[in-house]
């Protein structure tokens, strides 16, 4: 239906700026001069940029070892899942040909392995591991509870996939001599997450808290035993747990491990010469064809040693450097065309 | 009446039927009514009992009717109705209800995405929408209650009744008032004055304030009590209700005591409309014929069938497109999810294992919820939002239209209208314009210019201001004085234009509350009313020429002569106006008991009747009017003995009476009547052009508009418009297509020939062009009169070739630069109109017209403009634009149209492509997840991304953006170029939009990949989860789409300074808000610091920027070398203007300048040289200075301009 315009005599409009469209207003001019210094100076810019990132990813070292075919007959027992409680360690030595100063780093790194599956990044419950509702176990299926029905602590299936290998890294002076390399098990995971999403019930004991609940199928301990010499890595704010279950974003992921201790012969990092990883082997990855290593790995004020920022950056720069002398000369060459008449 | 020289106002006949002593025969009657009833077989009456009263026995077996009662329902909804039919009403949108299916397979099956993300937006949009009709329908209720509940009163047995006015039933007999409105349609039966008639306005109804006569059915007009009228014994046959306000056919049976009925006919002067007022009558009675929902008001009110803009149906296209792209994106997805997990591997992994209710699915329900999901999943390139921000783009953006001051017209206090703000960007897509002239092009203020009497020419003294001379005796004789026998034709001459007409004389009575619009200081001379300026002009012309019409009292017309006696003549019919024969007639009885015929009427419809009288002279001096640009009417006459009256009469009765055909006897009655006359001469009268009127047709030519005119009017006053408003220039060369060329040669022939002529020369062109001889070039102008349209419109007999002729025709209409069609009827403008319509460019449209003729016009284009006139304000409300001078057409497709299309062009473009951005990375992201439909951005940025992060910018954008200054588009018509076919909204610039969008999502989802890849980004060691990678991808996203909706901007007012920055602050400050506190009504907090640590890593600052600037950097370039190497004439304006600006020393100066002498030169030289560049891109004499034109021209990667040249070769 139509209503009936009113047709009024006095409606001279507003005579308003904005119902003018007459605004004061700036426009936006690309003339040729402004245009070729933003050319000219996002170039500089990117190179430099560029060159720096470059030169500063060059003075990181790093040094990745996969152990999948090295320890292969770990591998084999693992496939079979029923062999969950036989031990397997294997021995992978290396030899560090120079010197990795500063902190370093140790990453394990997973190949083919979804962490970002959806379901998988679902199935976790959060307000279990904050410590409120521990009994909250409704968004985790299929991991929820155990066989016997009692409630998985933590359960769901980010939780039960938790990286159990145990990497130790040794220094070999010499053939007889092994220097355990000393590592921290603190600083991996963010502090937010450390201090305020993931918190232990209140309770004077943990293994009474956790009382009445399973442990995760594929755990070989309950969640109360992850860290037994240090209760403030205990439980759910033992921070392997809190790294594997911050979900990584593609199937090929490394996460933080530990952290050098910079004492004695490792004062300014890890001296060159033999050195061996110490595994205990335990997560089986051959099942779906993924690989797994260690990383070993110092950083700068950029993070990690890769070239792709510093690369992007340079290749933009020259772009856009060769774009800007192609529209000075594309420029240049007009206007002395377009003389005549303008 | 109406004028006769051409324009049809068919809205406003007033057919003044004089229901005299004409009483026939009743049984010779009922003779004719039986065999009518055999023949007509109208099965589409009503018969109504007239107070209820049934009519006495055996009269005649009638079928009882129900009609509804007086209850005007204009609401939609009922209380209980509402929010079923509200939805279904919204859903019925085919966007609202994908969204919708969308929500639903949302809240079924376990999608990535929460319900809420969608379901969110739509419930919003319903919402909103619902809440608006709603109060919209509360309004009607309130309204339409008011209108029910408003007294009325009845006779009830004989007594005066109040009710309300919903209990009013049909054949209700109904007292109305001075000043009340009628409540229903009513059959005038009786009013105070002792003539029966009344004055009505029809103010509400059609916008007209001026007062018409409607008459009292003949034998009730004396029924002046209640008593009386109570014991009216009658029945009325009539039509079942049609909307048309002007026709009415139905007739009334009065049973007197015992005799046979008597018959009357009943016209629309006998009805009166509901919505009309009461004017100048105390008060009248009525019976009710239609009520409620059947008046003819209720049946005017049904919507217009809603027009859609070229840029909406683009839109429709490309949502097509995208929801293809959709589609198969998810069916892409969930085949290669099967074939991923083909290998039993990946399938189920130990980590992630499947329920058992999963495990046992059936695989295709299986595989169609993945499908169903991945749909949801990628759901979000189709916005809601687009739909909302379109609506209120167009919603907000009309009121510049109506705010503009520019548009306000002072002298009439009236501004522009805008009735629809769906075509506020087809206004810059105008390829055709279609105008009406008078009235139009024309001021419809008429003045009397001279009168030929067989031969003479009389000219009235007029004085500079429009004033006339006191003593009336002021006539220029430029011939010789004629003898006694002229003196007697002379007078004659001044009678019948006193006499034929039908104008009111304005009661003193009733002064104060008419609207006079001449009132003339002499106190002798009386105002005149009609709704057709060319009559009272007539009559006032005739009265400086001594001859003074009185008043029309008790059928006796009263004239003053030069001897200021008063001579009274009975007036005994009136053969109204019609658009097809051109002419009326009156025929009166003298004092002496002669019987006149006087006609006037248009040359070409009274020459051919005319057997006697000075043609040749009287043709002659017409002929140099009308090539004047006077309109001219041809005066004739023939006295009558009384048995030929005595055959008049009996036609024209039987005419009148006939129920059905009605309109078409009385045409055939008049043509018999009107015949064997006597020519007496000639009148001319002048209709000035409106002011800028040739300025506005000028620039509009420049703009690559065609304007044809189309009118009523001949051919040689039309033509003479078109010179002087410079449609036709010196140069033209006018081609006809007239009647009278038909006459010598076939319209095989003529058509032929004409084609061959324009094609020829256009032909030429080209090769001359190249030679670089050709400078001047023809342009044809063709004048076409309705005849010959009809002739070519009309499908040949053989049927073979049908259509051919209508192509040909269109094929010469191409290559004029204008084009006139005179002695148009109003159905043929419409004709007109559709026929280029549909054509084979399908160019848009508009018809800007002013009068009732120009409605069907306008309601076909795909604009139509009304221009608010003097003749109602019928066109003006069924226009989607209404303007108060045909000047305002400037502006209002110039700049407002030229924006507009800017501005929503860029609004669409820039939505899918922010979408494509937005759901691309999403797209890819599935490729690294398993296709699991994992979302890459946490629920809240799918949410906000439309409604709050990107919104704002763009819908600023879309109602500030001026890319040139409204000056520039003003001085420039030739701009107007760069946007026609909807150049912004091709296929060409769809692509790049969505390759942008594509090229942007690889760069911010590979950049972000390689960046995560492998590497570390912090410096403290720890990693970054999936959470935080999405976060990164959105932040560039969010940064690309605003900053590239930035560099898009031109005009940069405060406001978008504050919208663009503010939104990207706000979402930085909601992101920071969002990850900083665990929110305890969500069950996750996947979120939490993921911000802010990302902020903490330099890596990502510096990956933010690099990925913007790559992502931005291409559509920079582009734009850049396209604006160095094929510029468009918008942007070498832009270049110019910014050149001028730089050139002056000082800014303020430049600004107070612009537009003033020092620019001036600049300024004439750009559109000079804009113009020439895009019209004439041929000329070697360009393409030598002007370089780089030409790869434009080749490549055509320019959008309007260089296009249009290559398209219509000028």
């Amino acid at each position: 239906m139509e209503v009936m315009p009113q047709y009024d005599l006095s409606r001279l409009p507003e005579n308003t700026a904005l119902k003018q469209q007459k605004l004061p207003a700036h426009r936006l001019d690309l003339s040729a001069s402004v245009v070729l210094s933003i050319f000219f100076a996002t170039g500089g810019f990117c190179l430099c940029m560029g060159v720096i990132l470059i030169l500063s990813a060059k003075s990181t070292k790093e040094l990745e070892i996969n152990y999948t075919n090295i320890c292969a007959n770990c591998a084999q027992l693992r496939e079979d899942s029923s062999n969950f409680d036989k031990e397997c360690t294997c021995s992978v030595p290396f030899y560090l040909p120079e010197n990795m100063e500063g902190n370093v780093y140790m990453y394990y790194k997973l190949y083919g392995f979804h962490q970002n599956l959806y379901r998988y990044i679902l199935s976790r419950s959060n307000r279990q591991l904050l410590g409120k509702d521990i009994w909250d176990v409704k968004d985790c299926s299929p991991f929820q509870v155990s066989r016997n029905s009692t409630p998985i602590i933590p359960c769901g299936a980010i939780a039960n996939s938790i990286f159990n290998d145990t990497i130790t890294l040794s220094y070999n002076l010499n053939s007889s001599i092994h220097i355990e390399v000393p590592m921290l098990k603190s600083g991996l995971a963010w502090w937010t997450d450390k201090y305020v999403k993931f918190q232990n019930p209140r309770a004077s004991d943990l293994a009474s808290a956790f009382a009445g609940s399973a442990k995760p199928l594929h755990w070989t301990k309950p969640v109360y035993e992850l860290d037994t010499d240090d209760p403030g890595n205990n439980g759910f704010v033992n921070e392997d747990l809190i790294v594997w279950m911050r979900t990584a974003a593609f199937p090929t992921f490394k996460k933080l491990y530990r952290r050098l201790k910079r004492v004695d012969y490792f004062a300014v990092g890890l001296p060159a010469g033999n050195y061996s990883f110490n595994i205990s082997y335990n997560f089986p990855v051959t099942v779906f064809r993924g690989e797994k290593s260690v990383v070993l790995s110092t950083l700068t004020w950029i993070g990690g040693g890769g070239l792709f920022l510093g690369l992007t950056y340079t290749v933009t720069g020259a772009l856009t450097l060769l774009a800007s002398f192609a529209i000075l000369a594309i420029h240049l060459m007009l206007k002395r065309t377009k003389k005549n008449f303008l | 009446m109406q004028s006769f020289e051409g324009e049809v106002k068919a809205g406003k006949l007033e057919i003044c039927m004089e229901d005299s002593e004409m009483a026939i025969s009743v049984s010779g009657f009922c003779l004719a009514s039986h065999q009518c009833a055999g023949e007509e077989n109208w099965v589409d009456s009503r018969t109504i009992y007239v107070g209820h009263k049934e009519p006495p026995p055996g009269a005649e077996a009638y079928i009882p009717q129900r009609y509804p009662d007086n209850r005007i329902v204009s609401s939609k909804y009922t209380f209980w109705n509402f929010i079923p039919k509200n939805l279904f009403e919204q859903f019925r949108r085919i966007a609202n209800f994908y969204f919708l299916i969308i929500f639903l397979v949302q809240l079924i099956i376990d999608t990535p995405t929460s319900p809420v993300t969608s379901g969110l937006p739509l419930f919003f949009v319903i919402t909103v929408t619902a809440i608006k009709q709603g109060y919209e329908d509360w309004l009607r209720h309130k309204a339409d209650n008011a209108m029910n509940q408003c007294p009325v009163h009845f006779i009830q047995h004989g007594k005066l009744v109040r009710k309300q006015s919903r209990k009013l039933r049909v054949g209700d007999i109904v007292m109305v008032k001075e000043d009340e409105t009628f409540p229903c349609d009513l059959i005038f039966l009786s009013s105070n004055r002792a003539d029966g008639t009344c004055h009505v306005t029809t103010a509400s109804l059609d916008g007209e304030s001026s007062h018409k006569t409607h008459y009292a059915v003949q034998d009730t007009k004396g029924f002046h009590t209640e008593e009386d009228v109570d014991g009216l014994h009658a029945t009325i046959e009539c039509e079942q209700p049609q909307p048309d306000l002007y026709k009415f056919v139905g007739r009334i049976n009065v049973y007197n005591d015992l005799n046979d009925p008597v018959v009357r006919p009943l016209g629309s002067e006998n009805l009166l409309l509901r919505g009309a007022t009461l004017k100048n009558t105390e008060k009248i009675f009525g019976v009710a014929i239609y009520t409620g929902m059947e008046t003819k008001m209720a049946l005017n009110y049904q919507s217009k069938s809603q027009k859609r803009s070229a840029v909406e149906k683009s839109m429709n296209t490309f949502l097509i497109v995208y929801l293809c792209i959709l589609v198969s994106k998810a069916l892409i997805n969930t085949v290669l999810k099967y074939v991923w997990q083909s290998e039993p591997f990946r399938d189920e992994p130990w980590y992630n294992q499947k329920t058992e209710s999963e495990r046992q699915r059936n695989l295709f329900l299986r595989a169609f919820t993945d499908f169903l999901a991945f749909m949801v999943l990628f759901n979000y390139i189709i916005p809601v939002s687009m739909y909302v921000t379109v609506e209120m783009q167009k919603f907000l953006g009309s009121y510049f239209i109506t705010w503009d001051e520019d548009m306000f017209d002072e002298e009439m206090g009236e501004g522009p209208l805008v009735n629809t703000s769906d075509l506020n960007e087809e206004l810059g897509q105008v390829e055709y314009i279609f105008t009406d002239k008078t009235g139009t092009l024309t001021e419809n203020n008429m003045a009397f210019k001279e009168c030929c009497i067989e031969g003479h020419v009389y000219v009235p003294h007029v004085i500079c201001n429009g004033q006339v001379l006191p003593d009336s005796s002021g006539i220029d004789m430029i011939d010789s004085s004629p003898g006694v026998s002229g003196r007697e034709r002379e007078e004659l001459f001044f009678r019948a234009i006193c006499l034929c007409h039908t104008v009111q004389v304005k009661d003193d009575d009733h002064g104060d509350d008419v609207d006079g619009p001449r009132k003339s200081p002499d106190s002798k001379s009386c105002v005149y009313i009609s709704s057709s300026p060319d009559e009272v002009a007539l009559v006032e012309g005739v009265q400086r020429l001594g001859f003074t019409y009185l008043r029309l009292k008790d059928n006796y017309m009263e004239i003053l002569n030069r001897e200021n006696d008063i001579e009274r003549f009975e007036l005994l019919e009136v053969l109204s106006f019609d658009s097809v024969r051109r002419r009326m007639s009156v025929i009166v009885k003298s004092t002496t008991g002669e019987i006149y015929l006087f006609c006037k009427g248009a040359d070409s419809s009274i020459f051919p009747r005319v057997i006697e009288g000075k043609v040749d002279q009287v043709r002659s001096r017409v002929e140099r009017n009308a090539v004047e640009g006077l309109r001219t009417l041809c005066v004739a006459y023939k006295r009558l003995e009384p048995e030929e009256y005595e055959d008049v009469c009996k036609l024209l009765q039987a005419a009148k009476v006939a129920l059905q055909d009605r309109e078409k006897k009385l045409a055939e009655a008049y043509e018999h009547i009107e015949k064997d006359l006597i020519l007496l001469g000639a009148t001319a009268v002048e209709d000035r052009l409106q002011e800028k009127a040739a300025d506005t047709i000028e620039a509009l030519q420049k703009a690559g508009i065609k304007v044809w005119v189309l009118t009523g009017d001949k051919m040689e006053t039309a033509s003479a418009t078109c010179y002087a408003c410079k449609l036709f220039r010196r140069s033209t060369q006018l081609l006809e297509l007239t009647t009278k060329r038909l006459e010598e040669q076939s319209l095989h022939d003529v058509l032929f020939e004409l084609s061959k002529t324009v094609l020829r020369c256009s032909g030429s062109l080209s090769r001359d062009s190249f030679s670089g001889l050709s400078t001047d070039m023809h342009d044809y102008g063709l004048i076409i009169d309705g005849a010959a349209l009809s002739l070519i419109m009309k499908p040949r007999e053989d049927g073979s070739s049908s259509g051919n002729y209508r192509e040909l025709f269109l094929e010469i209409c191409r290559n004029c630069s204008a084009v006139l069609c005179c002695r148009m009827a109003p159905l043929q403008k419409a004709q007109i109109v559709k026929l280029i319509k549909f054509s084979k460019e399908h160019p848009i449209t508009l018809a800007i017209g002013d009068g009732a003729n120009d409605v069907s016009m306008i309601l076909e284009a795909h604009v139509g403009i009304g221009v608010i006139g003097k003749e109602g304000r019928q066109a003006a409300r069924n226009s989607d634009y209404a303007i108060p001078k045909f000047k305002h057409l400037k502006k209002m497709l110039l700049v407002h149209g030229h924006f507009y299309y800017i501005r929503i062009s860029e609004l669409v473009q820039y939505f899918f492509y922010k979408n494509v951005c937005f759901i691309f990375p999403q797209f890819l992201y599935q490729f690294f997840c398993g296709f699991s439909q994992q979302t890459l951005y946490d629920t809240a940025y799918l949410t906000l991304y439309n409604i709050s992060f990107t919104s704002l910018p763009i819908l600023l954008y879309s109602l500030m953006e001026q890319h040139v200054g409204m000056e520039v588009l003003k001085r420039d018509p030739s701009l107007y170029r760069d946007i026609a076919k909807n150049a912004l909204l091709r296929w060409r610039v769809f692509i790049y939009w969505t390759f942008l969008g594509v090229f942007d999502a690889l760069v911010f989802f590979f950049g972000a990949y390689f960046m995560f890849e492998n590497t570390t980004v912090t410096s403290n060691g720890q990693m970054f989860g999936n959470w935080t990678f999405g976060t990164l991808v959105f932040t560039v996203m969010v940064f690309t789409v605003t900053l590239k909706l930035a560099l898009d901007t031109h005009y940069w007012t405060w406001i978008n300074h504050f919208v663009i920055w503010g939104s990207l602050l706000f979402y930085v400050v909601f992101s920071l808000l969002w990850g900083g506190i665990i929110w305890p009504f969500l069950s996750y907090q996947r979120m939490y610091y993921v911000f802010i640590h990302m902020l903490s890593s330099g890596p990502a600052w510096l990956g933010i920027t690099l990925l913007v600037t790559v992502s931005l950097l291409p559509d920079v370039l582009k734009k850049v070398l396209c604006r160095q190497l094929w510029p468009t004439a918008t942007e070498r304006t832009q270049n110019i203007q910014l050149r001028d600006r730089v050139s002056e020393f000082t800014p303020l100066a430049s600004l107070q300048s612009w537009g003033a002498q020092s620019t001036r030169p600049l300024a004439a030289q750009c559109s000079s040289y804009s113009g020439r560049a895009v019209c004439s891109g041929w000329e070697s004499e360009e393409y030598t200075v002007l370089p780089h034109t030409h790869p434009g021209l080749s490549h055509n990667t320019r959008y309007g301009c260089c296009r249009s040249s290559l398209e219509t070769p000028t």
